[in-house]
């Protein structure tokens, strides 16, 4: 079965891999991403995670369906952890089940760059002198630029 | 006619405020909204904002509704 969830309690990766597989498949690629010490040589303290919720999960529901039109896969999870993170600790686990590798392998870059320009989570770094809303890095949906000139 | 605006991340730091309701005539877009809000908020100005209404990404010429959700935000940042 597929699922997509937000939580603010630490993410059992294996957990969620396991939950994917139907007997049909021989392959689950699993990303675990998780809150990296350096950012750009600067040091973060913790994260922040917020999201705009319900829009987040109907997003994560739209990137499933895509996926699994688009690669040949048989079950998507997601969980995308909220609140604050500690360095090290697991903020977003994907794990794509196929009968063969190379489309898991696929799906699982191809959902993780999707949710990072689409889906409307937000990380806020922590310095030791400081904290900074990060604003997305790739090219958000074209239909919602808005650069008002007044 | 009532609209309800959220604000997330950034634009909440911002603005000072997760949700403000507004009252705003018939047959206002999205569009129209947030160049009220840019009025109303200059410290937003120069920012890249995305928005959704009734929690979709929709075109900013989307008519809106008494009672729709505006949420303004940065581009998101999640993974």
């Amino acid at each position: 079965m597929d699922f997509f969830e937000l939580t603010t309690d630490p993410i059992d990766i294996t957990g969620v891999a396991r939950r994917v597989v139907p007997p049909e498949c021989g392959a689950t690629v699993t990303l675990d991403g998780y809150v990296r010490k350096f950012t750009k040589g600067r040091e973060t303290l913790h994260l922040f995670y917020e999201a705009y919720e319900p829009m987040a999960l109907k997003e994560m529901q739209k990137l499933i369906d895509q996926a699994k039109r688009d690669f040949e896969i048989s079950n998507v999870g997601i969980v995308h952890r909220l609140g604050k993170l500690e360095i090290g600790e697991t903020s977003v686990v994907i794990s794509v089940a196929s009968p063969h590798r190379r489309a898991a392998f696929a799906a699982c870059e191809w959902l993780i760059k999707e949710l990072k320009r689409t889906v409307p989570i937000w990380k806020k770094e922590v310095y030791a002198d400081g904290e900074v809303w990060v604003e997305g890095e790739s090219e958000p949906p074209v239909v919602t630029r808005c650069n008002a000139e007044l | 006619m009532k609209v309800n605006i959220l604000f997330f991340g950034a634009t909440a730091d911002l603005i000072g405020s997760r949700r403000v309701e507004t009252t705003v005539k018939e047959s206002v877009s999205a569009r129209d909204l947030i160049d009220q809000l840019h009025a109303d908020y200059p410290i937003l100005k120069d920012r890249t904002l995305l928005f959704a209404v009734n929690e979709e990404y929709v075109p900013e010429n989307t008519p809106l509704n008494n009672g729709d959700e505006l949420a303004i935000f940065t581009p998101v940042s999640g993974g």
